[in-house]
């Protein structure tokens, strides 16, 4: 390593400049809590009229039967189930493609990139008008199928960019090992590759959960009569804007706050 | 710069084994291709077509390019806009975003994963509820315009524009305050990754051939996370673009985007044409600046 | 953008409104020389009852009603199973005429079924729906208490042979403002485009009321609206939307804005302003000296629902004055069924002050200035969208 010695000292206006660069880091943070504070703040809020914008009175009453049956809850489990499923289907085309990628070497490995990206830097009101438009002319009804389809296309070419990245550093001679030890193909994939690739995989999965989940704009186009989470929000939202929103979002924040911190533990424990 | 697959073939561990990645591949790049490319062609198919009524559910194919040049002349308030507000919200996005990646990548030590988790977790709840979050905060009996008030800071905004007729809300920046918001970890992530990957040992290097930070920061760090910024602008300023819902909550009628007009069109005025055109042309300007920079970076260095 | 519907009372996350308390009416309108209807307080009526009237009402589906949120009190629908034995599921997920249409056309034009068997479009809609044969005769010879239809609203303009529908609750547009914003009482729409209002004003969404309104202040019969005779109205918005003298076109998000004073006047429906009043006496709403308009959400059968005979006996219920009479004390529009007001007036203080209110009750002559858009055909209704929607930004 260099030696400090050779280093000028640190003149005040450097001294004032990191000072400077961390309070503007410590501001943006703060700046990413605040909607945060307010979701939170805002679900023990008492509204007067039925939007909940405008602070009246603290009230735990809201928080008394979150999961009450009715539209909204209704709509999280729709966007609960309609993310798992998407979740899985993608994990698995994804995940197929990245290992194609890494694996293997073959003629239009740049066109299989170059489709994997595209639908990212396709802006979601293309991408749900336009198989929106798909579904009309075919005459194919819009609802719970058509919102599985839409999000499986865009998870797929997440999970396929997320784990190819996880997965390239690794060292593939195991394999070649495990096949010259006497592995069968199966065997190797699933004693070897297998456990490297998971956490990659796991990672993208759970990517494709939160992204299904909260995705807007192409469900809205291709959900049809059925209401997902942030469908129904925006639909009611011209009529109302009720407390239940902030207590369930808040819910979910605190249960992805707590796995994530499980999987950091997990990983701590590994390491 | 790593170019396309210039580093895969030198590497020995990748097998050629046939036919086998056409199998593994072949069910994710179907469904690509049935739900993507298909709805893209569909899509340029409606926007030359005809409807020859309202609440006729086809358009008839007619190589109708009025749809486009109307489109253009009709909307070009809010392409223009929409490009403004996409673009505002990138620099700012930049502006505080790259500091925040710098101080979690740099001094972050031992945090820099919980700094992380803190960058992502706001984004575990919806984004309708954040944009909904954000309308509450600057309503005009909201805590900030309460404080601003108090330090008479609201006639100086009038006259910048940020504030109008003593509200927050139905700006121009409001919306793209929403929109910086809603997009700054799709900046800070891959800023921090190429940050991350700077060797460690060219910062000490820089801190000694110059005397100050801010010079090691600009002639050395700096150029070396720009792939980083380049592609959280492409994925802030995609998406922003095309965005409705800020525009929506955030924004009067005077602050639609390009968006707001295509869900119009397309789902109230049910004029699929003119809806298709509009996504084409929008698509069309984003795909070509996409394909600038992945001829620069190459795909790999995306993600 | 689009949205026109009307808010209903209050709910809490669980369904009940959030009153919990009876309140008296505090003070009656007072109908001032110029015509003009003052402000009438209704009550948000309710129970403790954690009756949820939302979605999610029952497995089977012997009958589906699709309505708008907050549109009917908490015991009716329970009571009706009760009495019919026909399990109704009853979902609120009407929250825009035009976004609904554009869910379910594909269907419809399709001739696939779209789920609900009753759904209660604006009446606009409905005539759009009843001109694309969307929608299927209702069997009125099954529906005996149809006859308390008020004459008023029997063979309406958007139902000529008013064998498609049947109205479920009825409105007037006017202005909604605030007093301590404003300064003074309003009574006209010319005083919506005072300019010491610049930046404080909203109009709805809903076109034929914000357009019918202002066709009025420029001397114009919405009820015989075309393009001509709408153009300087249009023109007249347009140039407030352009100047920053509307600051938003809203659904019914107007109401908090308007609580708050951020929005000095808007264009607003009577249901609304009452509702809020309550707490907040600032809160007035006035039929324009110009004239008002008049609207109804109107119950229609779309084609392929099954269970036709199940809705006749939905719709003989609701139609008769007792039941009508405790929708209407709920919801505080305009009921369409005749005999509510008297057994309303018959009943405690609360409904007695209800039966007098001008905003649930309108007199003939309050009735006299309100108006109906006029029944535009499809290349009319498609002018008029368009024009609307380039103003309204979208």
């Amino acid at each position: 390593m260099a030696a400090s010695s050779t280093r000028a000292p640190e003149t005040a206006a450097g001294r004032a400049g990191r000072w400077g660069l961390t309070a503007l880091a410590v501001g943006g943070f703060v700046y990413l809590f605040v909607p945060i504070a307010v979701i939170v703040g805002y679900s023990f809020n008492k509204p007067r009229g039925k939007f909940n914008i405008i602070w009246q009175e603290l009230t735990l009453d809201n928080w008394k039967d979150p999961f009450a049956p009715g539209p909204l809850t209704d709509a999280m489990y729709l966007s609960l189930k309609i993310a798992a499923i998407a979740a899985i289907a993608a994990t698995v085309l994804g995940s197929l493609i990245a290992l194609a990628l890494v694996r293997y070497r073959f003629k239009g490995g740049t066109l299989v990139n170059l489709l994997l990206v595209l639908p990212l830097t396709t802006p979601e009101i293309v991408m749900g008008s336009s198989l929106a438009t798909l579904f009309i002319t075919r005459g194919v009804q819009r609802g719970f199928t058509t919102i599985v389809i839409a999000h499986v296309l865009f998870c797929t070419s997440f999970v396929a960019l997320t784990v190819k990245a996880r997965i390239r550093g690794f060292d593939w001679t195991l394999e070649d090992a495990a096949m010259d030890l006497g592995a069968t193909p199966w065997r190797t994939f699933s004693r070897v590759t297998l456990p490297l690739i998971t956490p990659g995989i796991l990672a993208a999965a759970l990517l494709s959960f939160a992204l299904s989940i909260d995705d807007f704009i192409i469900t809205f186009f291709n959900a049809g009569a059925e209401e997902t989470f942030p469908l129904r929000i925006f639909g009611a939202s011209r009529v109302e804007i009720s407390p239940q929103i902030n207590v369930l979002a808040t819910i979910v924040l605190v249960v992805s706050v707590t796995l994530m911190l499980l999987g950091a533990l997990v990983r701590r424990r590994q390491t | 710069m790593a170019g396309r697959d210039a580093a895969d073939d030198g590497d020995r561990s990748k097998r050629r084994a046939g036919l086998v990645p056409y199998a593994l591949l072949s069910p994710g790049m179907l469904w690509l291709l049935l739900f993507f490319l298909v709805p893209l062609v569909t899509l340029a198919r409606t926007s030359l077509s005809e409807k020859e009524s309202r609440f006729a559910v086809d358009a008839d194919f007619t190589w109708h390019i009025a749809n486009f040049t109307d489109a253009l002349r009709d909307y070009s308030d809010q392409f223009i806009r929409s490009f403004a507000y996409a673009g505002a919200a990138t620099l700012l996005c930049v502006a505080i975003g790259y500091p925040m990646a710098y101080v979690i990548a740099f001094r972050g030590g031992r945090f820099k994963n919980v700094l992380l988790g803190l960058v992502v977790v706001p984004f575990f709840t919806s984004f309708l509820i954040r944009t909904l979050a954000w309308q509450t905060v600057l309503f005009d009996s909201g805590p900030i315009l309460s404080v601003l008030d108090s330090l008479s800071l609201v006639g100086v905004l009038e006259r910048i524009g940020v504030a109008r007729n003593g509200g927050l809300l139905q700006t121009h920046a409001s919306v793209i305050g929403g929109l910086t918001y809603n997009f700054l970890p799709f900046m800070i992530l891959p800023i921090y990754v190429s940050l991350e990957k700077i060797d460690l040992r060219l910062t000490e290097a820089a801190k000694d051939l110059y005397n100050n930070g801010w010079q090691a920061f600009r002639k050395v760090v700096l150029p070396l996370s720009l792939p980083g910024v380049f592609a959280g602008g492409l994925l802030t300023f995609i998406p922003a673009a095309g965005d409705f819902v800020n525009a929506r909550f955030l924004g009067g009628p005077n602050n639609t985007m390009i968006g707001s007009v295509v869900q119009d069109r397309f789902l109230v005025q049910l004029d699929y044409p003119t809806a298709a055109a509009l996504s084409f042309i929008l698509m069309v300007i984003i795909t070509l600046a996409t394909l600038v920079y992945a001829r620069i970076l190459g795909t790999d260095d995306l993600v | 953008m689009t949205l026109s519907h009307p808010a209903r009372p209050r709910r809490s996350p669980r369904g009940g409104p959030i009153l919990d308390r009876r309140q008296l009416l505090g003070r009656l309108g007072v109908l001032a020389g110029a015509g003009v209807v003052g402000p009438a307080l209704l009550a948000a009526c309710g129970d403790d009852d954690d009756g949820d009237t939302g979605g999610g009402g029952g497995a089977s589906k012997d009958l589906w009603f699709a309505n708008w949120p907050a549109y009917i009190d908490e015991e009716t629908v329970d009571l009706f199973t009760e009495a019919s034995g026909i399990s109704l599921k009853y979902t609120e997920d009407y929250n825009d005429n035009n976004e609904y249409f554009a869910k379910v056309q594909a269907d419809l034009a399709a001739g696939r079924s779209i789920g609900p068997d009753i759904i209660a479009p604006t009446y606009w809609l409905a005539a759009r729906l009843i001109t694309l044969g969307w929608v299927q005769e209702i069997p009125f010879d099954d529906i005996p208490n149809a006859s308390n239809l008020l004459p008023e609203l029997q063979k309406p303009a958007w139902d000529p042979e008013g064998k498609f529908s049947l109205p479920w609750q009825s409105g007037m547009t006017g202005l909604a403002y605030n007093i301590s914003a404003t300064g003074r009482e309003l009574t006209s729409m010319n005083d919506l485009f005072d300019p010491a209002f610049k930046g404080k004003v909203g109009m709805l969404t809903e076109m034929r009321d914000t357009l019918g309104l202002v066709m009025l202040l420029t001397g114009e019969d919405p009820g015989s609206a075309t393009m001509d005779s709408a153009n300087p109205a249009f023109e007249k918005i347009e140039e407030a939307k352009a100047s920053g003298h509307i600051r938003q076109f809203t659904g019914n998000d107007y109401m908090d804005d308007l609580a708050a004073g951020n929005f000095a006047v808007c264009v607003g429906w009577s249901g609304d302003i009452g509702q809020l009043a309550l707490d907040n006496p600032d809160l007035r709403f006035a039929i324009p000296e110009e004239g008002g308009m008049r609207w109804s959400d109107t119950m229609v059968l779309p084609n392929g629902a099954e269970n036709v005979a199940n809705a006749a006996v939905w719709m003989d219920y609701v139609y008769d004055p007792e039941n009508a009479a405790r929708i209407a004390e709920y919801v505080g529009y305009n009921s369409p069924v005749a005999g509510v007001r008297e057994i309303l007036a018959a009943g405690d203080d609360f409904q007695k002050a209800l039966s007098e209110s001008p905003l649930l009750f309108p007199d003939d002559a309050t009735n006299a200035r309100l108006h109906v858009f006029a029944s535009l055909d499809e290349d009319a209704e498609a002018a008029f969208d368009e024009r609307f929607s380039q103003i309204v930004g979208a």
